[in-house]
């Protein structure tokens, strides 16, 4: 009896550590955290190098691809009379002609040899949106051609 | 000499009621650790007001060392990562200019990361781009995301 008696008491001395002031904290940075927090959904990158970081001292063995934007987001390729009108319809993203036509573009400077990297003019009117020429440099992006040039980034 | 009712209380006063706060704990560290892991790094601030394009092919951005960030808004006005607004396209050539200093010594490869609004006409990114290689930055980087929602 006498020995239960000392063991309770062991019992009682032992030191306890109070941790209700520190999930008080916790939950008061959780709470500032969640009431702080703003959603920002994430931006992704697409790159492009303009010509003059890359210069070339032979002439490449295929000619470049030229593609024209209009304002009103209808996109062609070829230049004058060679002129093919491609995807008109601006609310589109995919661009299924202009992803075909650039593909065979691509898959023939393939074919053509080493020094035929598909290079890519593009003529974009001033009063096109950014989202159409983002349209257009998404389906290079794509297609897997690096090389963009605006034609009318010195004298517009 | 105390009542038996008085003694009865002071008995069950000795059987503290205590809550078993670990599950709690757990609990806390379990939103935490989510947080955490769902976090992302901010590659670079992020105005506001642009809303940029949809691009599906884009890519993740892997750091943000070297960016000179120009924000186009769709009424065509341009600021700097710090929100300010810059007045013309002589004035980004400068910032570039003087960024690209600054980056340069840090021993990374100056990029322009391009915030252009999607509703915004392209002349406007065509002024910040010519800035740019005018301050002799020609690696350009569009912001944009990728899907609509």
């Amino acid at each position: 009896m006498a020995r239960h008696k000392k063991r309770q008491g062991l019992d009682e001395d032992l030191p306890a550590l109070d941790i209700s002031s520190l999930i008080d904290a916790t939950f008061l940075l959780l709470i500032y955290f969640l009431v702080t927090t703003t959603i920002q959904k994430r931006e992704t990158d697409l790159d492009m190098t303009l010509p003059a970081a890359a210069p070339s001292e032979t002439p490449p063995d295929i000619d470049p691809k030229f593609i024209k934007i209009d304002a009103n987001g209808a996109v062609s390729v070829g230049a004058g009379a060679a002129q093919i009108p491609m995807d008109t319809d601006p609310d589109s993203r995919d661009l299924p002609l202009l992803t075909a036509d650039l593909m065979s573009y691509a898959s023939a400077a393939k074919s053509a040899g080493t020094n035929s990297k598909p290079l890519v003019q593009l003529y974009v009117d001033g009063g096109a949106s950014q989202q159409r020429v983002i349209d257009v440099l998404n389906v290079l992006a794509g297609v897997g051609i690096s090389n963009v040039t605006f034609t009318d980034l010195i004298d517009p | 000499m105390a009542s038996s009712k008085l003694r009865g209380s002071a008995s069950t006063g000795e059987e503290e009621l205590k809550i078993d706060m670990s599950p709690m704990i757990d609990m806390v560290f379990l939103l935490l650790l989510f947080f955490l892991v769902n976090a992302t790094a901010i590659i670079v601030k992020q105005d506001p007001k642009v809303r940029p394009p949809v691009a599906a092919n884009s890519l993740i951005a892997q750091d943000g060392k070297g960016r000179i960030v120009i924000n186009v808004w769709n009424d065509g006005t341009f600021t700097n990562e710090s929100y300010e607004k810059i007045e013309n396209e002589e004035l980004i050539t400068e910032l570039v200019k003087k960024e690209k200093e600054r980056i340069d010594l840090l021993g990374f490869k100056p990029k322009l990361h391009l915030r252009g609004d999607k509703e915004a006409v392209f002349k406007h990114s065509r002024q910040v781009i010519r800035a740019a290689a005018k301050g002799g930055v020609d690696q350009v980087v569009f912001a944009v995301y990728v899907t609509d929602k």
